[in-house]
């Protein structure tokens, strides 16, 4: 049966810790076996929205275990900006290649893919619903970071109401033992109920508006963007914006060993003065990711088991 | 003769099937529903209304004349109305009996609530809800993933 990448919900705690080995060997692969893993193999790359970060990253992974990439960036130009239906071009593109990533703006569009073609489909983000290898990467870089992800104390600040990827990862995390969860947020932009009811029980979490409580205690800080247009009262928002931003004099509580993580773009909540202390880790998250998508292509294309 | 039974012989059918223990004043919505199957169009309905019951203190009825209830209708009554009773009638006597549950599935019957969900974009394509937790009656789209009450859900129904 073929296999998909769609929703964090579908894997299991297995199938996740499958994808961290996987991950790690392809990391410690000589450079020259690795660029010939999936040699011959053509994915299609179908953006429905532009996400420049995201599609750079997954043909960057695929180039460079040897396979080829074709697709589009947005649907100005395609048949899509005809009418044509998602079933219709996923049906038309899977005569073409040996697996799809798709992005779309609709929620669930991944999962109809899915559901269609007879070829791998991985998910690169469907509207505000998921976007799971971002959150398999998140894993892989605490992972890396810790040496461990069981036990950690890990903060969420910013945008916790909203962020898709805050979602995610605290169902994933959930999936471990141990991890305690500093939620730091504005009092409007708090964790929903629905997220913190985990299929685990109730989360370990402590919530908190102070980012200076988090910094002083935690393993691990992950920031989100706090966006303006998720304030109905742009006062609100000159409120809060600046509670929530990190700089260098902020860390100077952090343990040593605190790394600090984003899913990016910044925009203004990290000072680009942190870039240059040993807490940045927000851009080997990047090569983290490049490596963990790789891992998961290895894996569906079955290039690796 | 129980009180039930009663109520059951005004007016008696032979064969066909009573739906039971309708809160009172439902009735109506029930009926309007039945209009849009299309399988309804020339059977003989009766509804009765503000009937006593001893488990609803006032109840209504339906009973209807065909050989069979559509699936379709089966689903929407047991998402709209679980708690109620369908008998099924031959010669006069009740033949058997359920009593409708909310559904764990339920199959390209509704629409999703949530409008950018790809199922209300892509033409022709159906749902799918699961029940994922019997005691809100909470149900999660199979695609977009968002959790629905039941009540979110049949408002979709617009009846
Ligand atoms: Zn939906």
């Amino acid at each position: 049966m073929k296999r998909d990448l769609i929703s964090i919900e579908d894997l299991s705690l297995r199938k996740i810790l499958e994808f961290l080995d996987l991950a790690r060997r392809i990391e410690g692969m000589p450079l020259a076996e690795r660029a010939h893993l999936l040699d011959g193999r053509l994915l299609g790359v179908l953006f429905f929205e532009p996400s420049t970060r995201t599609r750079l990253s997954f043909e960057a992974a695929m180039l460079r275990l040897g396979g080829r990439t074709i697709g589009f960036s947005e649907v100005a130009s395609t048949s899509v900006a005809k009418g044509e239906s998602l079933s219709d071009t996923i049906r038309t593109v899977e005569q073409y290649c040996d697996a799809i990533v798709i992005r779309h703006p609709r929620e669930g569009a991944a999962r109809l893919a899915a559901e269609v073609s007879r070829l791998p489909v991985i998910n690169a983000g469907d509207g505000a619903n998921q976007h799971p290898t971002q959150t398999l990467l998140d894993l892989y870089t605490l992972q890396h970071l810790f040496g461990r992800i069981d036990g950690l104390r890990i903060a969420l600040v910013g945008d916790l109401k909203y962020s898709r990827t805050v979602h995610s990862l605290v169902h994933a995390l959930a999936k471990f033992s141990g991890i305690e969860f500093v939620l730091v947020s504005p009092e409007s932009l708090r964790l929903p109920e629905y997220v913190k009811a985990v299929p685990e029980g109730r989360l370990q979490a402590r919530e908190t508006t102070d980012l200076n409580e988090a910094i002083a205690t935690c393993d691990a800080i992950y920031m989100t963007r706090i966006q303006r247009e998720r304030f109905p009262d742009p006062l609100e928002y000159e409120k809060v914006k600046d509670s929530y931003l990190l700089d260098r004099a902020a860390l100077r509580r952090a343990k040593p060993h605190l790394k600090v993580l984003h899913p990016l773009p910044r925009v203004n909540e990290i000072a680009p003065d942190v870039d240059a202390t040993p807490h940045a880790a927000y851009f080997p998250q990047v090569g983290y990711g490049l490596i963990m998508r790789q891992a998961i292509l290895a894996s569906l294309l079955g290039g690796m088991s | 003769m129980s009180p039930e039974e009663k109520v059951l012989l005004i007016p008696k059918i032979e064969n066909g099937f009573v739906i039971d223990h309708i809160p009172a004043g439902a009735g109506g919505r029930l009926l309007h529903l039945m209009q849009r199957h299309r399988e309804f169009d020339n059977v003989l309905i009766t509804l009765g209304q503000h009937y006593s019951s001893r488990r609803l203190g006032r109840k209504d009825l339906l009973k209807i004349q065909a050989n069979e209830l559509p699936s379709r209708f089966l689903q929407h009554l047991a998402l709209l109305m679980p708690g109620v009773t369908v008998k099924r009638i031959r010669d006069f006597k009740v033949a058997e009996k359920v009593v409708m549950e909310t559904p764990d599935l339920v199959h390209e019957i509704l629409r999703c609530p949530n409008p950018n969900c790809i199922t209300n974009h892509e033409r022709g394509m159906g749902t799918t809800f699961h029940l994922v937790e019997r005691e809100t009656k909470t149900f999660r789209c199979n695609h977009c993933e968002r959790h629905f009450t039941q009540t979110a859900l049949t408002a979709t129904l617009n009846i």
